[in-house]
């Protein structure tokens, strides 16, 4: 039966190198687009190392020169002390959890600042980010320590001065996370202060679809609020309903310090969405293309076996006569269509492999090609492909079980 | 010709289906993919002189005690706008505004305060992008350059702020300072990235010319532009190119000098580049869009080409029959094209009115920008997707689409053997 299909298939070569081309042509590229979806799908269900939901983004601005209430020659010490008087009336109010100031440091960031720190031999490769915050920021976005420490504990460590560091990558590969709590490193460029590490907490990536997340968070002991461009809350979850609006209602009378003054807020939801909307378009361009690719695959094996069961009617129908069920005839026509799948694949695994030693596709997991995510990412990619096949094969195949081979064979 | 070709296809009813469908289909994709990026550099208002603007988005400066290698990039000063910028004359209009919108607090007086996108911009801003005015005007040279608290905004928030479009002369409340209108404009899509805001305010009314100033040369501004109508835009670029390397010797004592990554860039140019701190790379952008157009077009190729096959093998004996009586194997390969290019163009149309219908229904799926503001939505019009280009590119490709797909079966049965196929053994 087999070497009959096998010889069948090759008789038919004309049809068939083209079914046989498309094939592979969209085995590659649905492979390279299933492997996209697997990386971005494996970094995202992995943990954060932090919780955005029911928190808010507060945006302050300087009142202008033409407001009556604008006062001229603020000091930079007046500024801190506005900024230190807002964030404790944030605190204050009753449905807000926890509220913190920071630069370039909350998640979702279009903007970070970056770090090199060592000691002795030791020093950080590849970017760190610096996350200069008040110590109840931990709280807000809720870190975890890498032995489980409570966001409250990692809060006291940084009122303490001390670091708390993320991920860090050192040219050493020996170091763990662990291994660098209670040592003291420097900041590049600076050799008179030492900071101490008080607490490794779990990787803090940086956002749903990096796996990356070097990062050194530190509550700096001098006042650095003048400078603070992030003002973050928690509000309380019983009490997160309409909180843009009530807060936006403060605006004047509790929201105005010094120059300051509260222009918007922004949930954390929309935060994300705007720093993630260039991968949500490529995920939707994605995914446009591997519906095209599955259609077109539906449409080229349609088209081919409804013409080739139109042709071969009578050939159907003498091997109906002789015997063959209903369930011989599908499955005839769909091993047609699955062993040109069958003989295209091995070609097309080869040129995945070399898309990937080419480095062509997404790192993950420290390289570009591992035997699980191959097998994992071209099977699927094969399944979805199969599934397609035996869509497109069904309403020929359907129309040629149906066939009455005293009707079919009248004229001969 | 055509009765032949339309007899032949409803010969054939699903298989004819099934072609159209898969032309339409991959003609459907690829102009949508042309409008997601035709958006980017066709032009439409206020951005509609896209085509004459050199765009000086951000500016990379060093300095000459650094190691080198270090640079700073982002958006210039007030200083530079003023200095570099304002004195070139080989321009039709300069304009430099605030490279990002600002979110501010907006109001009258006894009612709530509400947030928009404020940009700020110079008097020359309204010269270089066309906005749609419905009532009042752009605020003048003169309002600019003595720092009034003048505004221009659109409708939207007009109405939000007063309930109507007609409300020049009027104050508003913007972080607490009052503000003029001056003039009110139709709404701006974020997908004019330049133009975009809701509220546009004379900047030398604000603290940022002074305060944003970093290291004399990095601020907060970016700077279009407008290439006189009829010159080359290379050579207003050379033009500038000398005047920049002046202002640079000017400022040599400093000893910063700015990097030039052969900058103002086109608009195209500038839509590709999304860092400040390298020249884009417009030839791969140009070949990743041909690998997305080659993928498109390749793959429905292959497929219509086996339809194509399949549905001229039935015809063999008449393709002899005409070789017999005199065809020549010209005749025959240009008719089965010609008959093909009927059904690649019925399903071109198909798929260009879906790609418009679909762009249009789904305008915020398609494109959708990281930036945009709280009130204004993506706002496609048919105006923006449908330019002649974009027919000009859906025809081109139902013509590469045909050559693909019936080339070589047209090839094919342009050879085939008389004599066999009139006895029937080519038929396989």
């Amino acid at each position: 039966m087999k070497r009959k299909l096998f010889k069948q298939v090759c008789s038919e070569w004309r049809t068939n190198i083209w079914l046989a081309l498309e094939l592979f042509v969209v085995s590659v590229v649905m492979w390279y687009i299933v492997d996209y979806f697997y990386v971005k799908l494996s970094v995202f269900s992995q943990p954060r190392g932090f919780d955005t939901e029911h928190c808010y983004r507060l945006s302050f601005n300087n009142v202008t020169d033409k407001n009556p209430a604008y006062i001229p020659d603020r000091s930079e010490q007046e500024q801190s002390d506005d900024i230190r008087e807002i964030l404790s009336r944030l605190s204050h109010l009753p449905f807000v959890e926890e509220a913190s100031l920071s630069i370039n440091s909350h998640p979702y960031n279009t903007s970070n600042s970056g770090i090199s720190v060592y000691r002795d031999s030791l020093n950080t490769e590849g970017y760190v980010v610096r996350r200069v915050v008040t110590p109840d920021f931990v709280k807000v976005f809720r870190y975890e320590g890498i032995d489980g420490e409570s966001p409250e504990e990692l809060a006291e460590i940084l009122s303490r001065g001390e670091w708390l560091v993320s991920g860090l990558r050192f040219n050493r590969k020996d170091i763990d996370q662990k291994d660098l709590v209670g040592t003291e490193f420097f900041i590049a460029g600076d050799t008179l202060n030492a900071y101490r590490v008080g607490g490794a907490v779990r990787l803090v990536r940086y956002d749903d679809f990096n796996e990356w997340g070097s990062s050194v968070i530190a509550s700096p002991q001098e006042d650095w609020y003048a400078y603070a461009s992030e003002c973050c809350i928690r509000v309380r979850p019983e009490e997160d309903k309409d909180v843009q609006r009530r807060l936006m209602d403060m605006s004047e009378s509790l929201f105005h310090v010094g120059n300051n003054l509260l222009v918007n807020v922004t949930s954390f939801e929309e935060v994300k969405r705007r720093f993630q909307q260039g991968s949500y378009n490529t995920f939707r361009d994605m995914s446009f293309m591997l519906g095209f690719l599955l259609l077109n695959i539906f449409l080229g094996l349609f088209g081919t076996f409804w013409f080739r069961t139109q042709q071969k009617a009578s050939e159907i129908a003498i091997r109906k006569s002789l015997g063959a069920t209903r369930g011989d005839i599908f499955r005839r026509l769909l091993g047609e269509g699955l062993l040109l799948l069958l003989i295209v694949t091995p070609l097309a695994l080869g040129t995945d492999c070399l898309l990937a030693i080419h480095e062509f596709n997404s790192y993950y997991d420290g390289g570009f090609l591992s035997l699980t995510r191959l097998l994992a990412t071209s099977g699927i990619s094969a399944a979805l492909i199969t599934l397609m096949i035996v869509a497109g094969v069904l309403f020929p195949a359907y129309s040629a079980m149906r066939l009455d081979p005293a009707e079919t064979l009248k004229d001969e | 010709m055509i009765k032949e070709t339309l007899y032949n296809l409803r010969r054939h009813p699903i298989v004819t289906g099934v072609t159209i469908i898969g032309t339409a289909l991959s003609i459907f994709l690829i102009m949508v993919f042309v409008m997601m990026q035709q958006v980017k550099v066709a032009p439409f208002a206020p951005e509609s002189n896209r085509d004459r603007m050199l765009h000086y988005r951000y500016i990379s400066f060093s300095n000459k005690n650094w190691d080198g290698t270090s640079s700073n990039n982002g958006s210039m000063s007030w200083d530079v706008v003023k200095n570099l910028f304002y004195t070139f004359d080989g321009a039709e209009a300069v304009t430099g505004y605030s490279s990002g919108c600002d979110v501010k607090s907006v109001g009258i007086k006894g009612e709530k305060p509400f947030a928009v996108d404020v940009r700020e911009t110079d008097a020359a801003y309204f010269d270089v992008f066309d906005f749609g005015f419905v009532s009042g005007r752009p605020f003048s040279r003169e309002e600019f350059e003595a720092g009034m608290a003048v505004a221009v905004i659109d409708s939207n928030v007009a109405r939000s702020l007063f309930g109507s479009d007609d409300v020049e002369g009027r104050y508003f409340s913007l972080n607490g300072g009052d503000y003029r209108v001056s003039g009110v404009v139709k709404p701006v899509s974020p997908l004019a990235s330049n133009a975009y805001g809701q509220i546009w305010i004379n900047t030398l009314s604000t603290d940022t010319p002074v305060n944003s100033v970093w290291a004399i040369i990095g601020g907060a501004y970016s700077v279009t532009m407008l290439v006189p109508e009829g010159e080359e835009i290379n050579d207003v670029h050379a033009d500038f190119d000398r005047h920049f390397e002046a202002y640079n010797k000017s400022i040599e004592k400093s000893g910063w000098f700015i990097i030039s990554h052969n900058r103002p860039y086109t608009q195209e140019k500038n839509v590709v580049g999304e860092w400040a701190n390298f020249e884009p790379d417009v030839d791969a952008y140009h070949r990743s869009n041909m690998i997305v157009y080659a993928i498109l077009l390749l793959v429905p190729a292959i497929n219509l080409s086996s339809m194509t096959h399949s549905r001229l093998r039935q015809r063999v004996g008449e393709i002899a029959v005409r070789r017999a009586f005199g065809a020549t194997r010209r005749t025959v390969f240009m008719d089965i094209i010609n008959e093909n290019l009927c059904v690649t163009l019925i399903g071109g149309v198909i798929g260009l009115a879906l790609s418009v219908v679909a762009a249009l229904c789904f305008e915020n799926l398609f494109f959708a920008v990281s930036f945009a503001g709280p009130l204004n939505g993506i706002r496609l019009s048919p105006s923006m997707l449908l330019q002649w280009s974009t027919f000009a590119w859906a025809l081109l490709f139902c013509f590469v689409l045909n050559i693909l797909s019936a080339g070589i079966p047209a090839m094919q049965m342009s050879r085939i053997g008389l004599v066999n196929s009139l006895r029937g053994g080519a038929n396989k």
